[in-house]
């Protein structure tokens, strides 16, 4: 069964399948790259915005993960070990694309007061859209908090900066997704 | 508490899922772990160097020992070639030599009255022997020595049968001396 980020957890490969791979057997590797390489893959284009990009990032995990793996312990949780080295090569390749994650002054903190949602038509391909369309710096906080399910602490951790930075940049990037689908709306 | 923003997100979740990476990212992957695996090789002999010149040598002394025993072979196997009647010559005399030395052998060293370079050189493969030999591979052909080694072979035995007859006159048998055997009758 192939994992998409969402059902990752439950992914089964078979119990072998990691012994296997500690004693460098490829084929093992190859079920295990099966088996997470759709959600990893996932993870890495939304992170890097781009399929090039996402595709380097991916086999540079893996690699990582390959090379690696005898570090696994037993009853660790493969999904998250993947998904960690797999978040924290996406962040590698956006530092060396020159993407910073800086500290923001919390004074130009914005409210979500007096957003009327209902206004909004949401539709999957038009969030999609404006999330691509989003700075890096929200996008990448976005994703990690909304779809890769970090907490806004682990967030600052991996990206370095402060826990308040990781509230105020999230709540900014979803008032940007807002108003971009607000356009999309506007000019249909 | 989720917004509508982020409950449309939960509600909607898999349909924000792309299919997979291409093949390409597979075949790419497969070949960096190849090298890797490779690469491994190579570093594991830099951290045990010394172990492995150690089981070099021990490999390249292998093989000369196996070498020189198999050249070893091959040269008794080409004088039975060269000289088969030679060979079994040798097997008769050789065969019946060392049977009068063991009986030579049996009896005490004191009642033999030979001293020990006299009797080192009753021994089969004496100095004589040995030249003789050596001038037989080389010279397989040659009557001459064949003849002298066989003139060899029976004057040896028959100097050992003196030696056992005079033994034998001075009625001491073997694992008995003079004084022993005069107290029995």
């Amino acid at each position: 069964m192939k994992a998409s980020a969402s059902n990752l957890n439950q992914t089964q490969i078979a119990e072998n399948v990691i012994d296997r791979c500690k004693k460098g057997d490829v084929r093992a590797f190859r079920e295990l790259y099966d088996a997470y390489s759709a959600a990893m893959y996932n993870i890495c284009l939304r992170m890097t915005n781009n399929v090039s990009d996402a595709e380097d990032t991916l086999q540079e995990a893996f690699i990582q993960v390959h090379r690696h793996i005898h570090k696994l312990e037993r009853d660790g949780s493969i999904s998250a070990w993947i998904k960690r080295i797999v978040v924290n090569h996406c962040l590698n390749t956006l530092r060396k694309k020159k993407v910073y994650f800086e500290d923001v002054d919390e004074v130009e903190v914005m409210t979500e007061e007096g957003v009327d949602e209902a206004q909004h038509t949401w539709t999957v391909a038009a969030v999609k859209s404006a999330i691509r369309d989003l700075p890096q710096g929200y996008r990448t906080v976005l994703n990690l908090y909304l779809f890769e399910e970090y907490s806004h602490r682990e967030i600052a951790e991996m990206l370095g900066i402060t826990e308040s930075t990781v509230k105020t940049q999230y709540m900014r990037a979803k008032e940007k997704v807002r108003q971009i689908v607000k356009q999309q709306n506007v000019t249909r | 508490m989720p917004d509508n923003f982020e409950s449309f997100i939960q509600q909607h979740r898999d349909e924000f899922e792309e299919q997979g990476p291409s093949p390409r990212v597979w075949g790419a992957l497969e070949k960096e772990l190849t090298n890797q695996r490779k690469g491994r090789v190579v570093l594991l002999l830099q951290k045990n160097w010394f172990k492995a010149a150690v089981i070099l040598v021990l490999f390249v002394n292998a093989g000369a020992l196996f070498y020189f025993t198999k050249h070893k072979q091959q040269q008794r196997q080409e004088l039975a070639v060269i000289a088969p009647e030679m060979q079994e010559a040798k097997a008769y005399y050789t065969s019946r030599i060392n049977e009068k030395l063991e009986q030579i052998n049996a009896y005490p060293v004191s009642e033999l009255g030979l001293d020990s370079t006299a009797r080192k050189e009753l021994e089969l493969r004496n100095d004589t022997y040995k030249a003789l030999e050596k001038e037989l591979k080389n010279n397989p052909g040659n009557e001459r020595i064949r003849a002298a080694l066989i003139r060899y072979y029976q004057l040896k035995l028959d100097l050992l049968d003196k030696i056992l007859e005079e033994l034998q006159e001075k009625r001491v048998t073997p694992g008995h001396t003079k004084k022993q055997y005069e107290a029995e009758i």
